[in-house]
């Protein structure tokens, strides 16, 4: 590696880097009284739900130990559902339902639990067990999301995500990731997880990358992966960008999942999104952050600013987006 | 960067080099600690024993000469009389009485020595006939008018008497390469001749009848060589050039003497001596000085109402030193952020790095990172033991703070049973800090999974390593305690590091395939 040459190069393509992330944009666009907006996972949910977003129906809540008398009954009467931590990291203390035999409840993994299973499961959530900040914790109750086929046609056993960075409440660019043998089911690039390009006019993926190299099939099932299409792609856009626009930050991320009967849902945001989206592109971030604060104004409708997005997404052009 | 933090830093860092250049050229205060160079205890120890008669002791004192200042003298006499005789410019200590079984006698001072260069005349008066009667003449020691010394200055074909500077340097060439110092060789001029090689004494007595023999005084010198090991006792020769001038081809100096010579006495090499006594022993011991600290703030605080009212030389001692390591934290800090802004390392804990270095300064680093990796490896077993209990989150760290109090305490035994104080170090690790670091390598194991959790653990570590040497230097201790303006130097540094928005050294690796686009594709 010839360190100059790559910098050249970084410049030229615009690449964004860390520093100028945190200076020029997060510090500057993304005020922190908002982020608890976004940290906190039940308030995003309540600013999605008043503003017509979708997001996984909260099915039931419990903050406190003696709230779990009244869970019980309310979980009696789910088929399938997902009991997670409120402020769980990286998907530990997630329970998955998929359904009921009789009194049981059989995860996905095909283990039968009691309903007492349950709330002893619930009961740790709320004693701080999962949550890693050492905040007060709390119990959720969701709606199962199930994953749109062609989505779980390019992923292995895990839930495949789809990221897009939005600024301004203008879209920027998007990579869904795929969770692979190695990242355990989850959709953690750092763990081993694909990461796909999308480009924001076609929906299409564009390039993946696995392990720090490009790739062309999945590594685990060899189903093809660039030139997928994700289902509602326009949509997924649409609900990103009037999610960005709830929060009142400027440079944020938000994940969405294709559920096969709801269409795209808003599963978090993020106030600090990552830079592996330009790796996962192959296009650096800058020349379309930049178009985008010479065209940005405020007041335009969010249609108007999807098809900004996708003009100066197409203008800026990964070199390579026919590959 | 944006204009205004461009604009801060430099203001910083014009206000901090401008009152650092304003005191180091305008006042001429020291940027390098001048104190160690030359700075010297010595004692002398005497040990007599005699059989209840009358007796004296006698032993050669440093005097004040130029390069060479003597002070803090203190005696020890043990039942004897203790007097101070001057002798022409040597001074000797005399102790003296009934000496019965054993005495323990000792003297101790300090000094300061720095080296010293002498000007050779162009030309010199005559030496006046006094002079010329004590150190100009024949004696049994320095046979000066043996034929065999006469010959040897003929076959030299020394220049005339007015170049003096010449006939000392033909002289003294012919002792540096035709006579050899010999482990065992006389110390008599005459045989050390002969032999073409002699004791040291051997060949200076050679040398000061050599020169005496030239017409020009001379005389042998007693000295101390101080080094890192016990002082040792030495001669050298001083020859008369209108002032006395320092030379000895063994020692290879020249109208010059090193800074670590000390002169005990001139004109005679007698060392330390006894009558009426039995037995005799003595030696010298040394140890490298530091100036005291009113010693240090008459030379560190410039005359300046403003700067001797801020100055930290000022400050009670205690202080002093406890500031001196605290002022070196800033730079730590600097170089932590340039690993973490400029080049891009991750690292557990904002100044984890920075406060672990502190901590080591004392030890080895090899010893020191060893052990915060052995309290940490302590801490991420016994989390992943607390894991298993499913504890809360404040019991379950304040467990994980005992084990690593436990860790360190572990060590100060074990460095005792080893007699190895690098152990001890541990005692000033950042226990609240590396208790964190456990819990945050467990959450990165958990999170990242094991090999970027290592590698960040890699990354911290070498942070450390990088940071250490700083806090240990005295250079750089005695720069930011001299100098604490430099501190807003370093703060226009990190406004500067602050406002970088370039690429991170760790963003071109990470970003690299874009430099060449057809890499990697399957």
């Amino acid at each position: 590696m010839r360190p100059i040459r790559v910098w050249r190069a970084l410049r030229e393509q615009g690449v964004l880097g860390i520093n100028r992330r945190n200076s020029a944009y997060t510090l500057r666009w993304n005020p922190r009284r908002f982020y608890p907006n976004v940290d906190d996972k039940l308030r995003t949910k309540d600013l999605c739900r008043r503003a017509g977003i979708p997001t996984p129906e909260l099915l039931a809540v419990a903050h406190h130990h003696f709230e779990l008398r009244e869970l019980g009954p309310q979980l009696a009467r789910l088929h399938d559902f997902v009991l997670k931590p409120a402020h769980g990291a990286m998907g530990k203390g997630i329970l998955v339902v998929r359904g009921r035999d009789g009194d049981r409840f059989i995860t996905t993994g095909g283990r039968p639990l009691s309903l007492g299973d349950l709330l002893y499961h619930a009961a740790g959530i709320i004693s701080g067990l999962y949550a890693l900040g050492g905040q007060p914790d709390f119990a959720m109750v969701e709606e199962r999301l199930i994953v749109h086929p062609e989505m779980a046609a390019i992923a292995t056993d895990g839930v495949p995500d789809i990221r897009v960075v939005v600024y301004r409440g203008v879209p920027a660019m998007a990579m869904t990731r795929l969770p692979t043998r190695l990242s355990g089911g989850r959709a953690n690039i750092h763990q081993g997880a694909v990461a796909a390009g999308i480009d924001l006019g076609s929906g299409r993926t564009t390039s993946a990358i696995y392990q720090r190299r490009r790739i062309r099939e999945h590594p685990d099932s060899g189903e093809p992966l660039l030139g997928r299409e994700i289902p509602g792609f326009k949509d997924l856009l649409s609900i990103a960008v009037r999610a960005a626009d709830e929060t009142g930050l400027g440079y944020v991320g938000a994940d969405l999942v294709v559920d096969e009967r709801r269409g795209p849902v808003l599963l978090e945001m993020n106030a600090r999104p990552g830079l592996m989206v330009q790796l996962a592109n192959r296009s650096g971030l800058l020349p379309r952050l930049r178009a985008i604060d010479l065209c940005a104004q405020d007041g335009r409708s969010v249609d108007e600013r999807l098809d900004l997005g996708i003009r100066i997404a197409q203008a800026a052009g990964a070199p390579e987006s026919s590959a | 960067m944006n204009r205004l933090a461009a604009a801060t830093g430099l203001v910083l860092v014009v206000l901090g080099l401008g009152v650092f250049a304003w005191k180091v050229f305008g006042y001429g205060m020291p940027v390098v600690a001048q104190d160690p160079e030359g700075l010297w205890r010595i004692e002398l120890s005497i040990t007599v024993r005699g059989s209840g008669g009358r007796g004296s002791v006698r032993a050669p004192l440093p005097s004040a000469a130029p390069g060479q200042e003597i002070y803090d003298e203190s005696s020890v006499s043990d039942r004897l009389v203790f007097a101070i005789r001057t002798e022409g410019s040597n001074r000797i200590a005399v102790w003296r009485g009934q000496i019965g079984d054993l005495h323990d006698l000792s003297y101790g001072y300090r000094v300061r020595l720095s080296p010293s260069k002498y000007a050779l005349p162009a030309e010199i008066e005559a030496p006046s006939r006094e002079l010329l009667r004590s150190f100009g003449r024949a004696s049994g020691s320095f046979p000066s008018g043996a034929p065999q010394i006469a010959e040897v200055l003929d076959k030299l074909a020394l220049p005339p008497a007015e170049d003096l500077p010449g006939r000392l340097r033909s002289i003294y060439a012919f002792l540096a390469h035709e006579i050899a110092v010999l482990e065992g060789g006389s110390d008599d001029a005459l045989i050390a001749l002969a032999n073409r090689g002699g004791s040291e004494r051997g060949k200076a007595a050679l040398l000061v009848s050599l020169l005496r023999a030239a017409g020009i005084p001379a005389r042998p010198v007693l000295g101390l060589e101080l080094g890192p090991g016990s002082p040792r006792e030495t001669v050298w020769v001083e020859a008369w050039a209108g002032d006395w001038l320092p030379l000895s081809p063994t020692g290879a100096f020249f109208a010059s003497l090193p800074a670590n010579l000390l002169v005990l006495r001139t004109g005679a090499l007698a060392g330390v001596e006894s009558t009426g006594t039995q037995a005799l022993s003595y030696r010298y011991q040394s140890l490298r000085e530091h100036l005291r600290a009113d010693e240090l703030a008459t030379l560190m605080v410039p005359p300046n109402p403003i700067f001797t009212a801020i100055s930290l030389y000022q400050l009670p001692v205690p202080t002093q030193s406890a500031l001196r390591t605290l002022l070196l934290v800033p730079l730590g800090a600097l170089i932590l952020a340039l690993f973490r802004n400029v080049i891009g390392f991750q690292t557990y804990g904002t100044f984890m790095p920075v406060l672990v270095a502190f901590a080591l300064r004392q030890s080895h680093l090899g010893m020191g990172l060893s052990m915060v990796a052995g309290v940490i490896g302590v801490g991420v077993m016994g989390r992943l033991v607390l894991d298993r209990l499913r504890l809360l989150l404040v019991p379950r760290l304040s467990i994980l703070l005992c084990v690593v109090v436990l860790g360190v305490t572990a060590f100060a035994i074990i460095g005792k049973g080893f007699e190895n104080r690098d152990f001890f170090a541990g005692v000033l690790f950042p226990i609240v800090i590396l208790t964190m670091l456990c819990e945050r390598f467990s959450i990165a194991i958990a999170e990242e999974g094991m090999r970027n959790a290592l590698a960040r653990m890699g990354y911290s570590l070498l942070v450390i390593a990088a940071v250490y040497p700083v806090m240990r230097n005295a250079r750089a201790e005695h720069l930011m305690f001299s100098f604490p303006e430099l501190i807003f130097a370093v703060m226009g540094c990190l406004v500067w590091i602050g406002g970088y928005t370039g690429y991170r050294l760790m963003d071109l690796i990470r970003f690299r395939s874009f430099a060449n686009p057809n890499e990697g594709s399957a």
